[in-house]
């Protein structure tokens, strides 16, 4: 039987686009969300805070490593007491983890030895068993990864963020299932809002500047030398 | 025994009235959320889902007139068919008025976002309530066979 601790809260946020594409701004103002937000047992609040800083990526420093991610993902998974929330920050998790194997094996690189710190989740050791598959013998149950693949291979990196996006948004329009008015649906409403925001501020400026300020974090004082 | 009989009479008497409104509350207060919040979002029609939260209160009316049905001096004859009528008709008008309230509380939040599907969205709380109005009716029927009634 669903819980209904946040009725007010729920019925006070405006409801999501069915489709995610078709929408151009977020239903509802983050400032007025984190009023609303307010309404949440501290504990909840504390709990969606560290979902989000963790899944969000504008929410991270473009400098972070591999390393500092996953440790960040098991410390949050630790502390994650609700099993389906755990569920939901452990596929987003094991999505980006393919989708960096896809780019690591575009990138000409190897499978990474045993040591190395570079996904999470329950597929990496599967994954590395299987680099050189096209899609890591992993196709029946992610039938999105040829795709993803061949996007990436086709440099499309556009179509690319559509489809990883769109495969957020309707998974967590999927599991969100009887939940209505408890905490969890509180949690997929905020992580759906921050799948729209992310395409809203979508724009080939913002993507060219955040690349290449990725470049100069990569290179380091190396990119000076060749200036 | 008697006297435990006699009790259980008065308890069946009180209980459907009593067990409706435990249910009424509930469900007021459960649709009546759903109302504030919807309040909070939308800019107008606040009336109509004060109206669909106080749908959930029609199961304490049912007891009472439930109750005064049942009402006779009760003896150990009658206790336990007061006590079996009572309490039965009580625990659905209870449920009905819990769920109710939650079908209400969807139907506001759907109402909300949809303004056009508002008179539909009602119709899974008018089944419920229509149910309720089963147990109802059929206590009253049942309750004329009771010994000691005037």
């Amino acid at each position: 039987m669903m819980g209904e601790q946040y009725l007010t809260l729920i019925a006070s946020l405006p409801p999501h686009m069915p489709k995610l594409f078709k929408t151009r701004q977020t239903p509802i103002s983050r400032l007025k969300l984190d009023e609303r937000l307010q309404m949440l047992e501290p504990e909840h609040r504390q709990e969606l805070a560290l979902i989000e800083n963790l899944v969000h990526w504008n929410r991270m420093a473009i400098d972070t490593s591999d390393l500092e991610m996953i440790k960040r993902g098991r410390a949050v998974e630790q502390q994650l007491q609700n099993a389906f929330i755990k569920e939901i920050v452990q596929w987003r998790l094991e999505e980006r983890t393919i989708v960096a194997a896809l780019r690591r094996r575009r990138l000409g690189i190897n499978v990474p030895p045993p040591v190395t710190h570079w996904g999470y989740g329950r597929w990496l050791r599967y994954i590395e068993a299987h680099w050189m598959e096209p899609a890591f013998a992993l196709e029946y149950i992610f039938p999105w990864i040829p795709e993803a693949a061949q996007l990436l291979q086709d440099n499309n990196y556009l179509a690319l963020e559509r489809l990883l996006l769109s495969l957020v948004w309707d998974h967590y329009g999927r599991v969100v299932g009887d939940h209505y008015f408890d905490f969890e649906a509180v949690v997929v409403y905020v992580l759906r809002w921050d799948v729209i925001d992310r395409w809203s501020r979508y724009n080939k400026q913002r993507a060219e500047q955040r690349f290449n300020d990725m470049l100069d974090s990569a290179l380091g004082g190396y990119a000076s030398l060749f200036a | 025994m008697n006297e435990f009989v006699v009790a259980l009479g008065w308890t069946g008497m009180y209980g459907a009235m009593a067990l409706g409104a435990i249910g009424s509350i509930i469900g007021c207060a459960i649709a009546g959320q759903a109302a504030i919040g919807a309040m909070l979002e939308t800019e107008g029609g606040y009336g109509r889902f004060i109206g669909i939260s106080v749908m959930p209160s029609s199961q304490v009316i049912y007891g009472i007139v439930v109750m005064f049905t049942l009402q006779r001096n009760v003896t150990p004859e009658n206790g336990g068919a007061l006590f079996g009528i009572g309490i039965m008709a009580g625990l659905a008008l209870l449920y009905s008025a819990v769920l109710q309230g939650k079908t209400c509380a969807s139907a506001i939040n759907a109402a909300k976002a949809k303004p056009e599907i508002f008179g539909l969205s009602l119709a899974p709380a008018a089944i419920v309530e229509g149910f309720a109005v089963f147990a109802f009716v059929f206590a009253l029927v049942i309750a004329g066979g009771i010994p000691g009634g005037q």
